[in-house]
């Protein structure tokens, strides 16, 4: 943690450190002496029946895919020892029992071989049954026919259980036991390892009596007693002399991939975009580009056209609802009427694309994919701690979006901005340098609780598994995570692929040397996985300075939250007492004057008996805050404001410091394939690699330090340039169709998140090509697409539904119309508060606090100028504000690549009656009442500009005149009155479709 | 989350409803809101069985056929949050009196949570004696339920996978140990639809006293659509949140607003027809009007017998005082459990009956915090079992009483609490059900001698999830939910075991 109190530790010191350190790990790793192997003598008869009865059929069957070579599905059927260690989904065969045997199984249902018709002849499945009923049942001589060991099927069960305290970053007694040599080094105690002797290697002797790993530590370190299973391993490995292997990790080569063949490879999302000419169209005025000329061609097939171009006023609330995720401003829409250029319109867009509101919201739909939320989240509690860090990552996405970033550029430095410039040897932190580091927090924002919950193996590699997949569904649009305990059902990728990508983040992400997101925990001991934060071109010693102001500011605050929280305990006394007394009215007289008498008797002048009742009834006398709310709903009210107040000043402390982010730490473990998942069922060693598919299946997958003399792996740099290569089958598709799915409500391809074989085929495969190869043609832009998309014909057509386009594009799939779309939750939300006067646009820095009240009701602080945008809030995995809980905000598990939309009761209910929106509605009466003086004629065309952008039809100003007068009758035609029921009016327009639907 | 097995479907099916109402929504729509059958007009739903692509793909609570007849309608979970203890309630271990205070920590470390605070083996506090015909164990300490364990169905052979208690809730609502799936409660709507739909189809009644761990979780829809989602009604105060302004308007403005929403949105409607979509938000105006005044009628309990109140425990004080959790006595839990029945009487499909926090975490003061626990519930959910069989709606009613897992044959002593307890053990543990096809009197599986692993007839939580889906007619592997283009299911990728042996 020294590292992290003093931001100039942090300069060039730690690279040498750390590149030190990898030295060291390496020399470790260089294989030993020859390994010894033992074996020859006997064969079992259990080997013998296998070698003489089943090994010909599989030889001739089987062995093509499942054997040593291909080792199809992980599957080895060449060897007895390999059979019975199963398949990547487990074993294959129950000895005694064919019925339950998967090998059995698949024979007999003829669904193996896969290509025999018929299947396997009768009388060869009956020896198959056969052996496994008899011959395999009748046990052997188990040390005869195990298969020699090496150092690969003991580090798997050293990693998991000891190196954590005796590895690389600690070597507790001075024993490191992450190899041979190493553990025949040994520590204080004398060497681990007695080869060929396993009762005397002191390893073994310390794990056998149970001393280790110690059982009181096995949480705090998150390491689990080793089975009598591996220990037995471990002891074999030694009683055969400890023998070791040069194993070469599994990765791609120059041979063609032999698991993911050309076939696979031709699937249409798995070939490279390639830009073909725009087809020629009958309805040639409705082309503005080439976008309308793929839509028209598909509509003309079915004897269809564009729709008529919406009117001006649909146009600007649609593009700056598009763009902003706000309306526009009364003004701006009168200026737009009034703009007869014809390049207006163009003009709009432009300068809506240079609205900072642009980044607020399509940064959303991007933290969506990231996963993005200001809380670790976690299996105990779902929010868990805050993550007091996030923020900065979120203003980064803000602000990338709003430069127009290439999106290439986006994807390099948050997959692998800490390998793009060497900032630890730097002799000054750049702008640049600081923006990678905060980047990289992409791939930090799943749930991460192995720093407060429970955090042994798998529940980090749970948090690695989260990134893969929001590295697979949010970039590539591939179900990766389907693959991380067997073969993907539906696409090509083996499960060797999903470890080759575990294998690729692992510089960073390592199960076995681990760093936790917010390490809070008495009980888990992890180092934060933080780095400090240094404001780019800052002096070192200004630097200090500033260190000491924030402490000193964050005490001001302390200091007044102290006194705020005094006063709400004076509050309470009284209600407190009451709540007492009627507990201790339910005891037993006696109990309850002694008890009574104690409470009066101050702490330290209390006897021993008084101690020790206080001790026994401690829960008793013990009022929590929540009780007393329950109890007095003004005293509620008086807290809940007081502790909104405490809330915002502890909001306004500032945290230290830190980078949420991800970096290279320079020694990965190695990486195992684990059969079904299972961490305690480690298979081939495998080394880095993207999803075979994706490449050509020819080119080994090249990996090198990112500059000179880095300590850092290069991993992930690789990762990152592969994705942004031009011939990248799915990044710029995958991006593109987001971009299409937020202008016209669904993707080219419906499942964002799905481009394989089970995701939805394009509806307009060449259109998306053609978009794809444009997005990289102008230089990743997505503005430039934005441009293009909305400056399309296709974009400006009316949502209006004629009986043609019902009867023959009933769901809007062929684009006839543009779709109608409903305010997302976001939207809903902001929207409200600008049109009601209440938004406040500060922009960027630590979110929002929201608080819940006791029935639920989750809102934001409210502050002198009002509400802060809903990008700005603080990201809730549970108790989200209510407003967008109620309008679909995803639960983040562990991202969201599309949002649902749910039409129910309570969001009635919520719009209806919530005392936030009613409060609103009355704030824009104010304004209204200011804005548009006395006449109840322009006070109604004044509410109708704010609220939807436009005047009120004939219709709608009659109806509500009406409404007005006669509401107002009732009440007595009193001007005091006129306020109230004119805000009724502005609450019964935030309530009515068209201020929802967007046209 | 989105229907993302087959997202074309949704609109296709709306589209199905709407079509029957294309004008005139407040004549024909809102007859149809009134005789709750909107959304089963289509006829699609009710023959199709449970939804899901291939079967239609119909997103709504309508009221649809099980997969095969069945006699349970509706469920009623008594979940008993924190993990009740087994050997002191339902599952005597004799054994423990015998070797009381004896080591046993090296027998169960790996399952300890608090290591530094183990003690030796121990004891009941509590006297089981045999009940009813049955003869069925139960301890002193639960003096109702006694009475009526001819009526259920005892498991003492449950195991789950993790020993704290969020992990462990996780897995009994969502069958796996990761926040963010769909409830059991859930995929039962989702399944099955409800018989009404004026109010919501699942239903939690919370404790007025707080949420239980995990919160709003324990009744979440994960990936499924929305819909599905357990609503909290609250037993005091304004059943639903929002359901009435904090502060009541004049009538002449809530009319007005009334009126002329509807004025807005039917000229809003008239001038974009084929968008089935604005349908469904009106819709959605309408049910919440329904909602308030059904919502609030179900949990009115003023129209209930004095006789009824008597016997559920309500209005009577607490007898005992919980040491580490405060006792409001058995009014407190009885009126939730009067409201359960008058909610299932009216066709609601589920409703979950919670306690606040986790009263059942007996980690010090064993016997006191029992005590306490069981004078709080005991009354309350054997009258609701007398009451149900008294109204005919037994039969017709699954009732589970569970909690997340059980507790440790040994001593827990914590530093600050003089007095022992238990702590977690997911290993063996005790539930029990009633009505609704249980074969009544029943006693199923058994845990070692000490109680801390279920070793005769192991029963999963899996293999709950299968049963109690097979006791609503539903069949585990055929209620999926497509996505990723992976059939999700409850029991997930697990081969889990229908319990046969307590089916009637």
């Amino acid at each position: 943690m020294s590292l992290l109190d003093n931001p100039l530790d942090w300069f060039p010191t730690r690279a040498a450190g750390l590149l030190l350190g990898l030295v060291l790990f390496c020399c470790a790793f260089l294989p030993g002496a020859a390994s010894a192997r033992t074996g020859g003598g006997e064969l079992s008869a259990r080997e013998t029946s296998f070698r003489e009865e089943v090994l010909p059929l599989f030889k001739e069957h089987c062995l093509r895919c499942h054997g040593q070579e291909l080792m199809m599905k992980e599957l080895d059927l060449s060897k007895l020892s390999s059979v019975l260690k199963g398949s990547e989904s487990g074993p294959v065969v129950a000895p005694g029992r064919p019925a339950e045997s998967k090998l059995y199984q698949l024979i007999e249902s003829g669904s193996m071989p896969p290509d025999l018709e018929g299947g396997l002849p009768k009388a060869e499945r009956e020896v198959i049954k056969g052996w496994i009923e008899t011959d395999l049942a009748g046990g052997g001589d188990e040390a005869a026919e195990a298969r020699t060991l090496n150092q690969h099927d003991v580090i798997p069960i050293l990693l998991r259980h000891c190196t954590t305290c005796h590895g690389l970053r600690r070597q507790g007694n001075d024993l490191d036991l992450r190899s041979r040599a190493a553990m025949m080094r040994g520590g204080k105690s004398g060497p681990a390892l007695v080869p060929g002797k396993p009762e005397q290697s002191l390893m073994v002797e310390m794990i056998r009596s149970g001393k280790m790993p110690p059982k009181k530590r096995l949480f705090e370190v998150g390491v689990t007693p080793v089975s009598d299973s591996d220990l037995e391993t471990l002891s074999q490995w030694i009683r055969q002399g400890a023998p070791e292997e040069e194993v070469q990790p599994d990765v791609a080569g120059s041979e063609p991939d032999p698991l993911v063949s050309d076939q696979d490879r031709r699937f249409w999302a798995f070939r490279p975009p390639r830009q073909v000419e725009p087809p020629p169209v009958e309805h040639e005025e409705q082309v503005s580009n080439p976008i309308d000329a793929w839509v028209l061609r598909r509509l003309e097939e079915r004897g269809l056209a564009l729709s008529a171009e919406a009117d001006r006023l649909t146009l600007i609330r649609r593009a700056t609802f598009d763009l902003t995720g706000l309306p526009p401003e009364p003004a701006e829409v009168r200026q737009f009427l009034e703009d007869r250029d014809p390049q207006a319109y163009h003009r709009l867009i432009d300068r809506l694309l240079e609205s900072p509101r642009y980044g607020e919201r399509w940064g959303r739909y991007w933290l969506d994919v990231a996963g993005y939320s200001d809380h670790e989240g976690g299996k105990v509690n779902a929010n868990g701690p805050a993550r007091k860090h996030a923020w900065r990552y979120r203003d980064y996405v803000i602000r990338s979006l709003n430069a127009d970033k290439p999106y290439d550029r986006f994807l390099m430095e948050q997959i692998a901005g800490d390998e793009l410039v060497d900032y630890e040897a730097a002799p000054v932190i750049t702008r640049e340098m600081v923006d990678n580091l905060i980047a990289t927090g992409f791939l930090r924002m799943g749930p991460d609780s192995t720093g407060f919950e429970l955090s042994f193996v798998e529940d980090r590699f749970d948090v690695i598994a989260d990134e893969i997949e929001i590295l697979g569904t949010g970039i590539l649009g591939m179900t990766l995570q389907c693959a991380r305990c067997h073969s993907h059902k539906f696409d090509p990728i083996p499960q060797r692929d999903y470890f080759r990508l575990a294998d690729l983040l692992k510089g960073a992400l390592d199960e076995f040397d681990w760093l936790a997101g917010t390490p809070i925990s008495e009980v888990v001991k992890f180092e934060q996985r933080v780095l400090p934060y240094v404001p780019p071109m800052t002096n070192p010693l200004r630097l200090l300075e500033q260190e000491k102001e924030r402490k000193s500011r964050n005490e001001a605050l302390e200091e007044q939250v102290k006194e705020l929280q005094q006063r709400l305990e004076a509050k309470g006394k009284a209600l407190k007492d009451s709540v007492l007394e009627e507990r201790l009215g339910q005891l037993a007289p006696a109990l309850a004057r002694d008890l009574r008498h104690l409470l009066k008797t101050l702490e330290e002048d209390r006897d021993s008996g008084q101690k020790s009742l206080a001790k026994e009834y401690e829960q008793l006398l013990t009022v929590t805050a929540n009780e007393l709310k329950e109890r007095d709903a003004v005293y509620r009210r008086e807290v809940e404001k007081l502790e909104r107040e405490i809330a915002w000043l502890q909001y306004r402390q500032e945290p230290e410091p830190r980078i949420r982010a991800l970096w290279d730490r320079g020694a990965p473990s190695p990486t195992y394939l684990l059969q079904r998942g299972d961490y305690l069922s480690p298979g081939r060693l495998v080394g880095p690699g993207v999803p075979s598919v994706l490449t050509d299946g020819r080119t080994p997958f090249r990996v090198e330090p990112p500059w000179p003399g880095s300590s850092k792996t290069g991993r992930r740099l690789a990762l990152a340039r592969w994705l942004v290569d031009r011939n990248h089958p799915l990044t710029a598709r995958v991006m593109v169709n987001r971009i299409w799915r937020h202008h016209f409500g669904r993707g080219i391809v419906e499942t964002l998140g799905n481009f394989g074989r089970s995701g939805a085929r394009p509806s307009h495969p060449e259109l998306l090509d053609w978009l794809a190869v444009e997005f990289m043609n102008r230089g990743w832009s997505m503005k430039s697409l934005h441009r293009l998309m909305m400056t399309s014909r296709t974009y400006r057509q009316s949502s209006r539904v004629g009986p043609e386009q019902e009867r023959l594009d009933p769901e809007n799939r062929l684009l006839s119309r543009w779709p109608l779309k409903r305010m997302d939750g976001e939207s809903l939300r902001d929207s409200l508060l600008r049109v009601s006067g209440r938004l406040d646009e500060t922009r960027y820095g630590p979110p929002d606090p929201v608080s819940v009240r006791a029935d639920g009701l989750s809102t934001a602080y409210e502050g002198e100028r009002g509400w802060r945008r809903s990008i700005y809030l603080r990201q809730l995995r549970m108790n989200t504000p209510t407003t967008l809980d109620l309008f679909d905000y995803p639960p983040m598990n562990p991202n969201c690549t599309e949002r649902a939309q749910s039409t129910v009761a309570p969001q009635a209910l919520h719009l209806l009656n919530d005392t936030t929106i009613r409060r609103l509605a009355a704030a824009l009466a104010q304004r209204v009442e200011k804005e548009a003086g006395n006449s109840l004629e322009a006070q109604v065309e004044q509410l109708y500009w704010t609220v939807l952008s436009r005047p009120p039809t004939a219709e709608e100003r009659r109806l509500s005149l009406e409404s007005f007068r006669s509401a107002w009758k009732e009440l007595g035609s009193r001007d005091r009155d006129r306020q109230r029921v004119l805000a009724k009016l502005a609450h019964t327009l935030y309530n009515s479709a068209a201020f929802v639907y967007i046209d | 989350m989105k229907p993302a097995g087959n997202p074309s479907s949704r609109p296709i099916t709306r589209r199905h409803f709407f079509g029957r109402i294309s004008d005139g929504i407040y004549g024909v729509a809102l007859t149809h809101l009134l005789t709750g059958d909107l959304f089963g007009v289509s006829g699609l739903a009710d023959e199709s069985g449970p939804p899901g692509p291939g079967r239609g793909g119909v997103y709504d609570v309508a009221s649809r056929k099980s997969h095969f007849e069945a006699k349970a309608k509706s469920v009623i979970l008594l979940f008993m949050n924190g993990g009740p203890s087994p050997m002191d309630l339902l599952d005597p271990k004799p054994m423990l009196d015998k070797h009381h205070g004896e080591p046993y920590f090296d027998q169960v470390a790996v399952d300890v949570p608090s290591p530094q605070q183990a003690g030796g083996l121990l004891r009941s506090p509590f006297k089981f004696a045999r009940h009813g015909q049955s003869g069925t164990w139960v301890s002193e300490v639960m003096p109702h339920v006694a009475r009526r364990v001819d009526d259920i169905a005892v498991i003492r052979s449950m195991h789950t996978t993790s020993p704290a208690h969020p992990a462990a809730l996780y897995k009994f609502q969502g069958g796996r140990m990761l926040p963010g799936l769909p409830t059991l409660g859930s995929w039962v709507v989702y399944g099955l639809g409800t018989e009404n739909r004026n109010l919501p189809a699942f239903v939690v009644l919370d404790d007025p006293q707080g949420l239980p761990i995990n919160g709003i979780a324990n009744w979440q829809s994960g990936f499924l659509p929305p819909i599905y989602q357990g609503t909290r009604l609250r037993s005091v105060g304004d059943p639903l949140l929002n359901l009435r302004p904090e502060t009541e308007e004049p009538s002449a403005l809530v009319r007005m607003g009334t009126r002329l929403r509807q004025q807005l949105d039917r000229i809003h409607r008239r001038d974009r027809p084929g968008l089935p979509e604005l349908d469904a938000r009106i819709a959605s105006y309408e049910l919440a009007a329904r909602l308030q005044l059904e919502a609030t009628d179900a949990l009115d309990l003023s129209r209930e017998s004095p006789r009824t109140l008597e016997m559920y425990g309500v209005g009577r004080k607490p007898a005992v005082v919980g040491k580490t959790h405060v006792n409001p006595g058995p009014d407190n839990y009885g009126r939730r459990c009067i409201m359960a029945r008058r909610l299932v009487e009216r066709g609601v499909r589920y409703v979950q009956v919670c306690v606040n926090g986790q009263i059942w975490d007996s980690h010090s003061h064993l016997e006191a915090d029992l005590r306490s626990c069981c004078d709080r519930t005991d009354q309350p959910v054997a009258a609701l079992l007398a009451d149900l069989k008294e109204r005919g709606l037994l039969e017709s009613t699954l009732v589970v009483w569970a909690g997340e897992f059980g507790r440790h044959p040994i001593a827990q002593i914590m530093p600050k609490q003089g007095v022992a307890g238990r702590d977690h053990n997911p290993r063996g543990f005790s539930l029990w059900m009633a009505g609704g096809g249980v074969k009544a009197g029943t006693v199923y599986g058994s845990t070692d001698d000490f109680g801390y692993r279920a070793v005769e007839n192991p029963v999963s939580i899996e293999d709950l999830h299968a049963t109690i889906l097979h006791l609503l007619g539903l069949h585990h592997e055929e209620l999926f939910f497509e996505r990723s283009g992976l059939r999700e299911k409850i029991t997930f990728n697990f081969e889990p075991r229908v319990v046969r042996e307590i089916l009637a």
